[in-house]
């Protein structure tokens, strides 16, 4: 293994950079659009449902969406496994390469080096959330929910809630535990990414002076910002809803588009997207 | 550590003649052997740097407690800032010990200093340590020009005035270890044969991008990219950008360090491509 790593150093280096970017990345951003339209879905929505409350609209919205997402996206399985590849091979390396530095923010507490220390600290945890987060929503690991609510894309935002909530009936202790967990995995990770965007960009020699650093440091900030803002709506959003509400309004969705199958009519998918 | 936070003020204070300044030191008779702390008060003479104290030290080795000790040992050249030898951590941070006066430091009675050798060099006694991995490492960058042949090569190529004034300031690096004792990379390495794998620092990539951009050492680029592509080298980096921050020549090594990123990986491409 240490021979391989070495052989190939600049090579393995470089695709740890990449893959953070690109597929992880561009899926983030993907991700965390999709989740806050949980919110902002109300505006977004183009038929039906008219003089429904604005939280009602969003998650019709967001259940659209969610349904678009894993009936109609062509391979989805290979771009799953892409992913999951890709994750692990970045959590892997990224966890080889973390070992190799020491953290000295006590004596040099400049803010790059915080950055340096949370890079590697949101890159830890942010790989067990995501571990957790995609065993138990994805693969159906039902035993690490509580309550344990199995989550299904025709029910997308009941069972999110249920899930998040540690029951359907409401807020759960346990439940308040793994909200907690869940927002500062994607706080953490949401920071990951830009500042690991910020320092790609020297690592592959795009921003060399430091003014063209600071510029697209700027950037990155507002990149981060925006995703941020996105991952809470998401959660927060998901939070306030109420299971029993939010499976009435998807089994609308699923009559309004003729769809109780998995598959939504063609036509529908035309309209609405 | 008490007050000695006087040093970032802007204001010089006024240091009070006769006052006593205590020194606690980290000392270690050699290689190998055990560390133990020692403090002494000093009387620091008008301008007095870390330096001088030292040498009253030495004159009368006695600690606060009454107890009679070697001098402590240190390495010094230049004193005026340009040789980067007495480099040492100061109230924990890394700097040079010439240039930091007691009078704007510890302006005040009973102000204690703390000195310890820099960490990420091996300990030759006390304050002194062996810094040889630092030029170990300017060898394997190849940080020269290469002008040996068996004839003239005549006058040397011009350079524009902007161009040596971007390099000037690269050239200024005295090989302290200031940027390789604040670097989080950069770890204590004791034997040789794990330099070449081990990360190679600011000061070598910096004096690599120097002598890239030099018109003769040029000729060297390939080999140094080469070296700086592998393991230890550029990709090594986790961005901290500490080594930017304690840098006493202010070089920009973060610019350095990008520059030679964007050549590696034009490097890396030319080079998957041609074979
Ligand atoms: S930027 Fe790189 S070389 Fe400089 S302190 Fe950080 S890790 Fe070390
Ligand atoms: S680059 Fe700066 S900190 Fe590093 S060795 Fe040279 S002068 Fe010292
Ligand atoms: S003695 Fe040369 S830099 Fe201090």
């Amino acid at each position: 293994m240490p021979s391989f790593i070495e052989k190939n150093h600049f090579l393995l280096r470089r695709l740890h950079s990449l893959t953070g970017i690109v597929p992880i990345g561009v899926f983030l951003i993907a991700h965390l659009l999709t989740n806050s339209s949980i919110i902002w879905g109300g505006a977004a929505l183009r038929e039906g449902m008219h003089d429904a409350p604005f939280a009602d609209k969003g998650i019709a919205y967001f259940q659209e969406e969610v349904a678009w997402i894993n009936t109609q996206v062509p391979h989805l399985l290979l771009i799953e496994i892409t992913l999951w590849a890709s994750l692990a091979f970045h959590a892997i390396l990224g966890i080889y390469y973390a070992k190799t530095g020491s953290a000295n923010t006590d004596r040099y507490p400049y803010q790059g080096n915080w950055r340096y220390r949370v890079q590697r600290l949101s890159g830890y945890l942010g790989f067990l959330f995501i571990f957790y987060h995609v065993a138990t929503l994805r693969w159906g690991w039902t035993f690490l929910v509580p309550g344990g609510t199995e989550w299904s894309f025709r029910y997308s935002a009941s069972t999110l809630a249920a899930a998040l909530h540690g029951s359907t009936a409401g807020l759960t202790t346990v439940g308040v535990v793994v909200s907690l967990f869940y927002f500062v995995g994607v706080s953490l990770l949401v920071f990951h990414f830009a500042n690991g965007l910020w320092t790609a960009a020297i690592t592959w020699g795009l921003t060399i002076s430091r003014a063209a650093q600071r510029r697209w440091g700027y950037v990155c900030t507002a990149v981060g910002a925006a995703l941020m803002l996105m991952a809470w709506m998401g959660l927060f959003g998901a939070l306030a809803v109420k299971h029993d509400d939010a499976k009435r309004i998807e089994t609308q969705v699923h009559q309004a588009t003729g769809a109780d199958s998995h598959v939504a009519p063609a036509g529908s998918v035309a309209d609405g997207h | 550590m008490s007050a000695t936070a006087s040093h970032t003020t802007h204001a010089r204070p006024q240091a009070k003649p006769g006052r006593t300044v205590r020194f606690r030191i980290k000392r270690c008779d050699g290689p190998g052997k055990p560390v133990r702390w020692e403090t002494f008060a000093v009387k620091p003479e008008a301008g007095a740097n870390i330096i001088s104290c030292l040498q009253q030290i030495a004159a009368s080795p006695v600690t606060v407690d009454g107890q009679k000790t070697t001098p402590v040992a240190w390495d010094s050249g230049c004193l005026e800032e340009v040789c980067g030898a007495c480099t040492m951590v100061i109230n924990g941070k890394v700097r040079q010990s010439c240039s930091c006066l007691i009078d704007e430091y510890a302006p005040n009675e009973g102000d204690e200093i703390t000195l310890e050798p820099m960490s990420k060099f091996p300990v030759v006694r006390d304050l002194w340590v062996d810094r040889a991995r630092l030029f170990d490492a300017l060898k394997r960058v190849k940080a020269w020009v290469p002008i040996d042949g068996t004839y003239s090569l005549g006058a040397g190529p011009r350079e524009s005035a902007e161009q040596s004034e971007s390099r000037y300031v690269m050239s200024t690096c005295m090989s302290c270890g200031c940027c390789l004792e604040a670097c989080p990379q950069y770890q204590v390495e004791e034997s040789p044969e794990k330099w070449p794998t081990s990360f190679i620092g600011a000061h070598a990539m910096n004096q690599a991008r120097l002598f890239n951009e030099h018109a003769t050492g040029a000729v060297l680029k390939g080999a140094r990219l080469d070296t700086l592509m592998g393991e230890g080298g550029v990709n090594d980096c986790g961005n901290a950008q500490n080594c930017v921050q304690v840098c006493p020549k202010h070089i920009p090594l973060t610019e350095s360090i990008a520059t030679i990123g964007r050549s590696v990986t034009i490097h890396a491409i030319a080079k998957w491509f041609r074979g």
